[in-house]
């Protein structure tokens, strides 16, 4: 197995059109949707979402340890899944990664503008669906470079299905906390009164509400970082 | 004097105690009376009362091709009959038919539709059948669709029901004393040739039109049963004569287990969602339980909590309803924690079940064993049934193990062993999608079943429409869901609201035996138009009178009428002052009060 070896991409600054879609049964999203002109600075954003070898790699050199452990690593990447995105992890414990690696997450904007770019794609490879470019569907995740071909107009892979992503931030409405998730993921439940799954389109996301940070973790939830240039 | 027989005449009549019906098959088979035989009254006063027509495909049969075969008449014991046998060739195809009249109980009576046909070639043809008489009673000016009311000029729904047993439409006398019921009960909709879902054809506007399609067979089977109660004392007792036969059938028995009366007190129920700020608190990581039961107070103290942290979670990954309380903070334990303060402050605790996240590797049987442990480790009350009107027969072992445990189901139960089984339910109106307006109409399940407990809960509604839901509360006598952050809106009640559902808290657990008493009845007659009543009581000297003034102006004058007693106490008991008064009013004892556009009154009488 060839390790994948995440490499920055830089992002040169630009305007950018936000607009994105929240769908979802009940309740409401109160964030600004756009459309809205928004300034991405100059940043670098990793090839791919952060991986189970990297993220221990960052736990075994800190001696990592959330003051609330519950559920985190609970996958237990076995070492044939060292190149699968690192899921099980809190908005905190991805931060903290972000922190050691000298980056941060991307916000909601900045994500989105990786993903579809100046041309705004609805999926990061483009306008029409295709889901032989992305782990959508499907039974388990796979390592992050399985969809080459699926790539964003920048050259980042795995945006779209396989495992969400955390964004930055934490928004309070008064009366909830939330963050919002992007790219979708590999599972699709079968519900439609589930959070709805699969890959999702580049001005897709979700809000996910806070709670306990065993609450916060889910195994098909992973990251990846921006650093400002 | 009527007769029972005419053969000479070709008239046949049949009659009971207060009822007479009058069939003319001289020339067709006409209803030519329906006779209150107390006061003489004809209900059919038009001279064309077919009881039935047959369409095959776009033309009705010509009454030229009517044969009578056979008239019949026989009384033994209690049990009387007439019937007519009719037959008629219609283009090489070929049709039998029975009619009868059949009496049983002394105030209920069928009227009974039976038909064959033999087609040509055996060839079935579009079959509709129209009829004309019960059309004409559709239009006589005292006939009330199921669950309406007279308001002077026409009458208007003002009632909702939710179960397959759909009440009886209601004809009355000049005098309102006579009244009869007629009732097309019709338990499973899908059943081919019976009833013909009647019972919901003509509680819809444009009866006067319906005609409906059977597929005849080749021997004589029922079509339409036509159950008419009757009763000289109006239609208040011919409710109860419909509930009684109706409730007949049913098995009660687990809605009076001594270990489960608690869930008859559930007034008020706290729909607790896990991810806000009413209920979590962010920087102690923790649910603050305590500050929840203490807020409850402004509502009168909440009954019971229900816990919902699955939805919207569910599906962002694999883990299923019970994995997401391995979670929660110290996984289960958090859990009995909150049950603990619960049951500390006399409330009870429910968490929910799914049916929409059962895997296809996962059992009913599975979820029952999941729910049983989660009982022995956690200690909770309950478990209430999102998005379900049923209870799965696997989880009826739980109560066996735990007497005291009560389901509860988003959905009123419809059918019947549900409505057996599944002890208490939400009564949930409103559509965020619908422009929907809450109304303060009667709930005719509640009536029927008082011993089954309902929650209303509107969820989306604010503002005036949340005013609306506790009008609609008070005038049925129902609990309450105080559901405020609605999976991340918060729609918080005022403080005004909040202390009426604590008055109204107080008043149902005060007045509980009459409130929830077996004789209760909905929509009674009111001595004002744009009022409409519900009057609740048991077997006691004792009733309440729940009062809405459904118009935008203030009704003075005599709201309802009284039994003729010499020493009545009146106290109104909730609602703005009507100034209440009794007097005589064309020899009948009425309240008189005003009531004001858009309240409710409840008001306790003792005789």
């Amino acid at each position: 197995m060839t390790e994948v070896k995440n490499k920055k991409i830089y992002i040169k600054s630009s305007e950018f059109i936000y607009r994105v879609e929240h769908l979802t049964l009940e309740g409401t999203c109160s964030t600004d949707h756009g459309p809205k002109n928004v300034k991405i600075k100059n940043l670098y954003v990793d090839k791919y979402p952060v991986t189970n070898k990297e993220y221990l790699n960052f736990v075994k050199k800190t001696g990592y340890q959330p003051r609330d452990t519950q559920r985190f690593l609970a996958h237990k990447p076995k070492n044939n899944q060292s190149n699968y995105p690192v899921v099980c992890i809190s908005q905190n414990d991805a931060m903290q990664y972000a922190k050691w690696v000298g980056g941060r997450l991307p916000t909601d904007e900045e994500w989105q503008y990786i993903a579809s770019g100046p041309d705004y794609s609805d999926w990061p490879w483009g306008d029409k669906f295709d889901p032989s470019l992305c782990n959508h569907d499907h039974n388990s995740l796979k390592p992050v470079n399985s969809n080459k071909q699926g790539s964003s107009w920048c050259g980042c892979e795995d945006m779209s299905g396989n495992a969400w992503e955390w964004t930055s931030g934490v928004y309070d409405d008064g009366e909830h906390r939330f963050a919002l998730l992007r790219g979708g993921s590999f599972y699709y439940a079968h519900d439609h009164w589930h959070v709805g799954g699969g890959a999702r389109k580049t001005n897709f996301h979700w809000k996910l509400q806070i709670l306990n940070e065993g609450m916060n973790r889910a195994s098909t939830l992973g990251f990846r970082c921006v650093y400002d240039a | 004097m009527h007769k029972i027989k005419n053969v000479k005449n070709k008239i046949i009549n049949f009659s009971s105690k207060d009822l007479f019906l009058s069939i003319d098959y001289s020339k067709k088979v006409n209803l030519d009376k329906l006779i209150d035989l107390n006061s003489n009254y004809n209900f059919l006063d038009k001279k064309s009362n077919d009881l039935l027509k047959i369409k095959i495909e776009n033309e009705i049969i010509p009454d030229r091709f009517l044969k009578i075969e056979k008239v019949s008449e026989k009384t033994h014991n209690k049990l009387k009959f007439i019937s007519l046998a009719f037959s008629q060739s219609f283009k090489k195809d070929f049709f039998k038919g029975r009619i009868s009249i059949i009496q049983k109980k002394e105030n209920v009576i069928d009227v009974i539709f039976q038909l064959a046909g033999k087609w040509k070639n055996n060839i079935p043809k579009k079959t509709s059948l129209i009829f004309p008489f019960l059309r004409n009673l559709n239009n006589h000016k005292n006939f009330l669709k199921p669950g309406h009311v007279f308001n002077g000029k026409k009458t208007l729904k003002k009632s909702a029901w939710n179960f397959h047993e759909y009440p009886p439409a209601i004809l009355t006398d000049k005098s309102k004393n006579f009244a009869i019921g007629i009732e097309f009960y019709d338990q499973f909709p899908w059943q081919a040739n019976y009833n013909l879902s009647i019972h919901e054809a003509i509680s819809k506007e444009g009866f006067e039109k319906y005609e409906t399609e059977v597929q005849l067979t080749k021997n004589l089977s029922d079509v339409i049963v036509m159950r008419l109660y009757t009763s000289s004392e109006g239609k208040n007792k011919v409710f109860n004569l419909w509930k009684e036969n109706t409730r007949s059938r049913y098995d009660l028995r687990k809605y009076f287990k001594p270990k489960n009366t608690w869930i008859k007190k559930n007034y008020i129920t706290h729909f607790t969602f896990a991810y806000g700020k009413e209920s979590f608190n962010y920087e102690k990581i923790k649910f603050n339980i305590k500050k929840i039961i203490k807020e409850g107070k402004e509502f009168g103290g909440y009954d019971s909590l229900i816990f919902w942290h699955q939805y919207p979670r569910l599906g962002l990954d694999n883990s299923n309803q019970w994995n997401l309380y391995k979670y929660l903070p110290e996984e289960y334990k958090s859990i009995k924690k909150i049950v603990r303060e619960c049951h500390t402050h006399g409330v009870k605790f429910f968490i929910p079940f799914k049916p929409w996240d059962v895997r296809s590797n996962e059992s009913l049987d599975y979820h029952a064993k999941s729910l049983e442990n989660f009982i022995s480790k956690t200690n909770i009350d309950g478990f209430f049934l999102d998005t379900m009107s049923s209870l799965p027969e696997s989880f009826l072992r739980i109560q066996k193990k735990f007497p005291s445990f009560e389901f509860a189901s988003e959905g009123t139960p419809r059918e019947q062993r549900q409505i057996e089984q599944l002890t208490s339910s939400w009564d949930q109106i409103g559509d965020i999608r619908r422009n929907y307006k809450v109304e303060v109409e009667a709930n005719m399940f509640r009536f029927v079943f008082p011993e089954h407990p309902l929650n209303l809960v509107s969820r989306w509604s604010v503002g005036s429409d949340k005013d609306s839901i506790i009008k609609r509360a008070a005038f049925n006598g129902t609990g309450l869901v105080i559901w405020q952050d609605v999976f991340g809106c918060w729609l918080p009640f005022s403080k005004k609201q909040k202390q009426l559902i604590k008055k109204l808290k107080n008043i149902l657990d005060k007045f509980h035996a009459i409130i929830f008493g077996s004789n209760s009845v909905p929509l009674i007659e009111t001595l004002s138009n744009g009022l409409i009543c519900n009057q609740f009581c048991n077997n006691s000297n004792q009733k309440i009178f729940a009062i809405y003034n459904f118009t935008n102006k203030n009704i003075k004058g005599p709201l309802f009428a009284l039994e003729p007693k010499t020493k009545i106490k009146l106290q109104q008991i909730y609602g703005i002052n009507t100034s209440l008064q009794i007097k005589k009013r064309k020899e009948i004892l009425a309240v008189f009060g005003t009531v004001y556009a858009n309240e409710v009154a409840l008001i306790h009488v003792k005789y």
